[in-house]
C-alpha cells in the first residue's frame, strides 16, 4: 500500500521549526508573483478563453428553425416559449423566445433540437437593466460567429446494433423515432396536420365508413419528419404514439 | 443518586445560569450556507449542540415527480454545486437500473473520470473551506486557484463549470473533446506537484495541526450509530468505500487503495478525518490516469451514448454511490410512465451533520469551525 | 513691534528659530515643531497682515504675533502635523497589507485607483456614510465611549512613537514605559465594550481579549526590562543610541522573536486575532459596532499595528540609525523603512499560519514565550556581566 501523503505526515513539527515551513513556503510564492503575474485575470479586460461547447446564453439560426417546440418541451425551467414573428417573406411563424432569467444554461434546447438551429453561444455576459431585457426573441437569439462545435449533436447508440456487434453506428434520435398509428382511435381531425411543423402529415381519404362519409386519417412523411412529438401531443384521441427504436 | 436530590438537581438546572445558548446562524460566517448550530457553552466548553437545516428547503424531491426522467438531470446538478457531477451520475445510474441496462464501457470510463474530477474539485472546496473556518485565507485562495484548473477541464469535457448536466440515462452527454485526455493529464500532474504547497501550508504548520488534533474523537460505534458515512467515517477506522465494497460503473477495473486510518485504534480525530481526504485526493489522480488510459484503449468511436426508453417500467429501485462527503443513495418508485413516481434522495451530509452533537461534546467554542469543517456542509442537497 | 517698516511676512513673527522663542516647549531640536512654527509664520504673519491693512497698528494682529499666542498656534498645527504623518503611515501600512496579502495568495490585491491606494480612502468615505446604528439594548454610554477610549489611546501612542531623535512629542527618560503603559490599556475597554454591547458574541469576543492580553503581556513587558538594562535606559533616543554599532537583534534574538509575536498579539492580529475570531464570534466585540465607529475601531487596530512595528524597530533593528554610518539625512524615512520591513514580516506570518485557539495562546504564552524572555533575561545579564556592553 503506497500513500502519495499519508506515507510523509503527521511528522514531527519541531524539526522544520514549528511554523517555518509554510512561512518560507509563502515568501516564496510573494517574490515569484512579484516577477511573474499572479493567476488571477483582470476579469473585465482580460478574459478566459472558452471552448466551442461553452454553455452560454442559447443561439438561434432562424432560418433554420421550423418552429417545432421541441427546445419549449424539454427546456427544464420553461424558460422558452414559442411566439409567433414574421420571418423574411412576411409570413408568420412560431420561433422560440428564451427568457435568459429563467434560463438554467443546461443546453439541453440545443441538444433536443432536430435541426441543429438552436445552439450553445459562448456569451455570457447578459446582465441587462430589466427583466423585460432579458427576453430574449427569435432575432436577438442570432449568434454570428456559430461554428460547427456549438452545435450539440444528439446522437446515440442502438443497444439492437450494440447487440448486433455493430456499436460505432450513431443515429441521431430524430432520424429513427417516427410516429405511428392506432387506427381504431383516430377519428380524423386532421389536427395533427396542423400542428405539424414541416408538414410531414398529409390526410388521405380511405374509402367511406358506414354512414357514407369519408375515413381520413393521416399519412406520414417519414424524410421530412423531424419526430418533435407535436402530432402525438396534439391528438385529441391519444391514437399517434411515437415508435422508439431501440 | 437519592431521590431527595432530584428537585434540587432540577431547580438547579433551572437556575444554571452560567451555561448559555449561543445560536450560530443561519447567517454567520462559519455556516457554510444557510443553517443554524445551537451550542450550549459553559464558558468555553460546549455541553449541547443541537444542527438546524431546513432553511433551504425547496422541494426538490416533489419537483422531481412532475418532471420526465430525462429532464431531472440538470435538476441532480443543483443538488449540490460541488458534487454535480456524482449526482447526476447517481440518478442516471438508478434510472438505468431500473430500466435494466447496461451502458457502454467507454461511458463508464468518463463517468469515472468525471467523478473523480468532481471529487477533487470538491475536497479543494472542502480545504479552503478549512482554510478561512481556522483563520488563514491564503489556504482558500490557493485551494481555489487548484479548483479552478479542474472547473476548467470541465468546460472542456461538457461546456459548464460546475452545473455539469453532463451524464445521460444511457451514457454520457458527448464523446470526450479532441485533446481532452492530454489536458486531463496535464492538469493531474500539475496539481499532483502543486497540492504540495498546500500541504507544507497545513501540514507542516504547528498552528493548523495543533487545532485539529486531539480534538472530538469519534469512535466506530459512534459512525455507526449516528450514520456518519464518507471520508469522516473512514478517518475514525471504518473501512468502507462503496467504489470499492459494491463497486458501480468499472470501479471495480481500476486500481486505488481506499484511505483508511486508525483501523487498530478504532476511534478518530478531527486532524485524522482531515488527512482522509486529502490522501483521496491524491487517490482520485491515480484514478483518473487508469481511466484515462482505459478510454484511450477502447477507441475513438465506440459508443458512448446508449439509446433508453423514455418509459421506465414500474418498480423500485435502489442506487447508491460514494460520494465526495459520503454515501448517497436514490430511492427510485416508478409507475409505468415516463414520469417518476417517487424519487428519494439520501444526502450523506443530511444524515453526518446530524453527528454535530457528538463531535461538539466537550470541545471548545474554537474548535467547532475546525471541527465542523470535516463534515464539509453543502445546504443545497441538505435540505433539498 | 515695528509692524510698519517689514522686507517679508517671515518679519512679522519676533523669532525667526522657534527655539529663540522663551515660551517653547522644546528643549532640543524638533522637526515638525520648526515645520509647525514655519507654518504659523506664514499663517499667522499673512492674517495679522491683512488684518493690519484693515485696521492699521491694532491688537488683533500685535495679539496673533506675541510670543506665546505664536507657540499656542505652532502647538496646534503641530498636533495636526504629527498625527497626520501616523495616519498617513497607517494609510500606507494598509494598503501594503492589502498588496502584500494579495500577492502571497496568488492574487493582486485591491486595485481602486494609485494602484490600490485609493481603496483606503474609498473605505473611509464608505464607512463614513453609514448609518450611526446604536441597537437598543446596549448599556449606550459604556457603547459610545468605549469606542472613543480605544481609538483615542491607539490615536495617542501612535503618535508618541518618535519617528527619529528629532521627531518625537515628548523626549521622556521613561518613554518607553510610558508608551508600553498607554499601548497595555485599549484591551481594557475592549473588554469593557464587550460586556457593554449586551451580545454574546461580543461578550465572549471581550474575555477573550482579557485572556489574550494576560498571556502576552508578562513576556513582551520583561523584554522591554530587558532591553532598557541592555542599554541602561528607558529613553527611546537612548536605546537607538546604543544600537548604533550592533543591532539588538543579535545579542537578544530570542527576544527578538518572543517581542515579535506579542506585538502582533498586542494588536491583535491574525494568527492572534482571538478577540474578533470571524469564523466563531462573528466579528467578536465589535460585532455590534457599525458604520463610522467601527471604521475608526479599524483604524485604532491599525494605529496599534503600527506602533508594534514601530517598537520593534527601535528596540531590535536600531530605530533611525543605520549601522557604520550612523544617522543619515533623512532618519525618519530610515525608521518608516524599518517599521514597513516588520510589518511585512506580519503579513507574512498572517499569510502563512492560522488562527490560534485562545488556550493555546495562554500556553504559548506562559509555557513558551515566558520561559524564552526569560532566558533572553539571562544571556543579557550574563553579557552585562561579562562586559561586553
Amino acid at each position: 500500500m503506497a500513500w502519495t501523503y499519508l506515507d510523509k505526515y503527521p511528522k514531527n513539527l519541531a524539526k522544520s521549526l514549528w511554523i517555518m515551513k509554510p512561512v518560507i513556503t509563502v515568501t516564496k510564492l510573494f517574490f515569484k508573483t512579484m516577477v511573474h503575474r499572479p493567476v488571477t485575470v483582470l476579469y473585465p479586460y482580460e478574459k478566459e478563453w472558452v471552448p466551442d461547447n461553452y454553455r452560454g446564453r442559447p443561439g438561434l439560426d432562424f432560418d433554420k428553425c421550423v418552429g417545432c417546440g421541441m427546445c419549449a418541451r424539454m427546456c427544464v425551467t420553461q424558460a422558452i416559449k414559442l411566439i409567433e414573428v414574421d420571418d423574411d417573406n412576411g409570413n408568420k411563424v412560431m420561433r422560440p423566445q428564451v427568457n435568459i432569467g429563467r434560463c438554467a444554461f443546461c443546453g439541453y434546447c440545443a441538444e433536443y433540437c432536430p435541426l441543429d438551429a438552436m445552439t450553445v453561444t459562448p456569451e455570457y455576459e447578459l446582465a441587462e437593466y430589466t427583466r423585460y431585457d432579458l427576453l430574449y426573441g427569435p432575432r436577438r437569439l442570432k449568434y454570428d460567429k456559430t461554428t460547427e462545435g456549438m452545435k450539440v449533436k444528439l446522437e446515440v447508440t442502438l443497444p439492437s446494433d450494440v447487440a448486433n456487434g455493430n456499436p460505432e453506428r450513431r443515429v441521431c434520435i430524430f432520424d429513427i423515432d417516427k410516429p405511428e398509428l392506432n387506427d381504431a382511435k383516430c377519428i380524423g381531425c386532421k389536427k395533427c396536420a396542423k400542428s405539424c411543423p414541416v408538414s410531414a402529415i398529409t390526410m388521405v381519404e380511405k374509402g367511406v365508413n358506414d354512414k357514407g362519409k369519408p375515413i381520413i386519417r393521416p399519412e406520414f412523411d417519414n424524410s421530412k419528419c423531424i419526430s418533435c412529438k407535436n402530432c402525438v401531443d396534439d391528438c385529441p384521441k391519444d391514437a399517434l404514439q411515437i415508435k422508439e427504436v431501440l | 443518586m437519592t431521590d431527595s436530590l432530584v428537585p434540587v438537581l432540577e431547580a438547579q438546572e433551572k437556575m444554571d445560569t452560567d451555561k448559555m445558548w449561543v445560536i450560530w446562524g443561519p447567517q454567520h460566517p462559519f455556516s457554510h450556507g444557510l443553517w443554524t448550530l445551537k451550542l450550549k457553552i459553559d464558558g468555553e466548553f460546549i455541553v449541547d449542540a443541537d444542527p438546524i437545516v431546513g432553511y433551504l428547503h425547496r422541494g426538490w424531491e416533489k419537483e422531481t415527480e412532475n418532471r420526465d426522467y430525462a429532464r431531472i438531470i440538470p435538476m441532480t446538478d443543483r443538488l449540490c454545486y460541488c458534487a454535480s457531477m456524482t449526482y447526476s451520475h447517481l440518478y442516471c445510474m438508478t434510472v438505468e437500473k431500473a430500466l435494466g441496462i447496461d451502458i457502454p464501457e467507454k461511458a463508464k470510463y468518463i463517468r469515472i473520470v468525471a467523478d473523480e474530477v468532481c471529487r477533487i474539485q470538491s475536497h479543494l472546496m472542502w480545504l479552503a473551506a478549512v482554510g478561512t473556518d481556522l483563520g488563514n485565507l491564503t489556504v482558500f485562495l490557493w485551494a481555489m486557484r487548484e479548483r479552478e484548473y479542474f472547473l476548467d477541464l470541465n468546460v472542456k469535457l461538457c461546456g459548464a463549470r460546475m452545473t455539469t448536466n453532463y451524464p445521460r440515462i444511457g451514457g454520457v452527454r458527448n464523446d470526450t473533446t479532441p485533446l481532452f485526455d492530454r489536458d486531463i493529464l496535464r492538469t493531474v500532474e500539475r496539481f499532483e506537484k502543486a497540492m504540495w504547497d498546500i500541504i507544507y501550508l497545513i501540514d507542516d504548520s504547528s498552528v493548523f495541526v495543533s487545532r485539529m488534533k486531539g480534538i472530538s474523537y469519534m469512535t466506530r460505534e459512534q459512525c455507526a450509530n449516528l450514520g456518519l458515512t464518507g471520508p469522516a467515517m473512514r478517518g475514525c477506522g471504518v473501512d468502507f468505500d462503496i467504489r470499492r465494497d459494491d463497486p458501480y460503473d468499472n470501479y471495480d477495473k481500476v486500481n486505488f487503495e481506499v484511505p483508511v486510518l486508525n483501523k487498530e485504534k478504532k476511534v478518530g480525530d478531527t486532524y485524522d478525518r482531515y488527512m482522509i481526504r486529502i490522501e483521496e485526493m491524491f487517490q482520485s489522480c491515480d484514478i483518473i490516469k487508469q481511466a484515462v488510459q482505459k478510454i484511450n484503449a477502447i477507441g475513438k468511436n465506440a459508443p458512448y451514448r446508449l439509446k433508453t426508453p423514455t418509459k421506465v417500467p414500474a418498480g423500485t429501485t435502489f442506487g447508491r454511490l460514494e460520494d465526495p462527503r459520503g454515501e448517497s443513495i436514490m430511492y427510485l418508485v416508478s409507475d409505468g410512465t415516463d414520469k417518476p413516481w417517487r424519487l428519494k434522495v439520501r444526502s450523506p451530509i443530511f444524515t453526518n451533520v446530524s453527528c454535530s452533537k457528538a463531535m461538539c461534546d466537550g470541545i471548545r467554542i474554537a474548535d467547532v469551525p475546525a471541527v465542523l469543517a470535516q463534515i464539509d456542509m453543502c445546504l443545497g442537497e441538505t435540505d433539498r | 513691534m515695528a509692524v510698519a517698516t517689514y522686507t517679508s511676512i517671515l518679519e512679522w513673527i519676533n523669532f525667526n528659530n522657534p527655539y529663540d522663542n522663551p515660551f517653547t516647549p522644546f528643549l532640543s531640536d524638533n522637526l515638525p515643531y520648526d515645520i509647525a512654527y514655519g507654518l504659523w509664520e506664514i499663517l499667522g504673519g499673512t492674517l495679522a497682515w491683512l488684518i493690519n491693512l484693515l485696521f492699521p497698528n491694532n491688537v488683533v494682529s500685535t495679539w496673533l504675533l506675541c510670543d506665546e499666542v505664536c507657540v499656542l498656534m505652532s502647538m496646534l498645527v503641530f498636533m495636526l502635523l504629527i498625527f497626520i504623518v501616523a495616519f498617513v503611515v497607517v494609510l500606507l501600512n494598509l494598503w501594503m497589507e492589502r498588496k502584500v496579502l494579495g500577492r502571497v495568495m496568488d492574487r493582486r490585491g485591491t486595485m481602486v485607483g494609485m494602484k490600490g491606494f485609493l481603496q483606503c480612502v474609498a473605505d473611509g468615505l464608505k464607512t463614513f456614510m453609514k448609518e450611526n446604528t446604536i441597537p437598543s439594548k446596549v448599556d449606550k454610554m459604556t457603547y459610545i465611549w468605549c469606542v472613543s477610549l480605544i481609538v483615542g489611546l491607539s490615536c495617542l501612542v501612535a503618535c508618541m512613537v518618535p519617528l527619529s531623535d528629532r521627531w518625537y512629542v515628548v523626549n521622556y527618560d521613561s518613554g518607553l514605559l510610558i508608551i508600553m503603559a498607554f499601548y497595555a490599556l485599549a484591551p481594557f475597554f475592549i473588554l469593557v465594550s464587550g460586556w457593554a454591547q449586551n451580545n454574546k458574541y461580543s461578550l465572549i469576543g471581550g474575555l477573550r481579549a482579557a485572556e489574550l492580553m494576560i498571556s502576552y503581556e508578562v513576556p513582551m513587558l520583561i523584554i522591554i526590562a530587558t532591553t532598557s538594562l541592555l542599554c541602561g535606559s528607558f529613553n527611546i533616543n537612548a536605546i537607538v543610541a546604543a544600537q548604533s554599532e550592533i543591532w539588538f537583534f543579535i545579542p537578544q534574538f530570542l527576544g527578538f522573536i518572543v517581542f515579535f509575536f506579542c506585538a502582533i498579539a498586542e494588536c491583535e492580529r491574525p494568527p492572534f486575532d482571538i478577540a474578533e475570531a470571524e469564523t466563531e464570534l462573528v466579528e467578536g466585540w465589535q460585532t455590534e459596532y457599525a458604520g463610522m465607529k467601527w471604521g475608526l475601531i479599524m483604524l485604532g487596530d491599525y494605529l496599534r499595528g503600527s506602533v508594534s512595528c514601530g517598537m520593534v524597530a527601535i528596540m531590535f533593528l536600531g530605530g533611525w540609525t543605520i549601522p557604520f554610518i550612523g544617522g543619515t539625512a533623512a532618519p525618519e524615512i530610515v525608521f518608516l523603512i524599518k517599521a514597513w520591513f516588520v510589518f511585512f514580516l506580519m503579513i507574512l506570518v498572517r499569510g502563512a499560519i492560522a488562527r490560534v485557539r485562545p488556550d493555546q495562546i495562554l500556553n504559548l504564552g506562559w509555557k513558551v514565550f515566558m520561559p524564552l524572555a526569560v532566558i533572553n533575561l539571562a544571556i543579557v545579564l550574563l553579557l552585562k556581566i561579562g562586559g561586553v556592553y
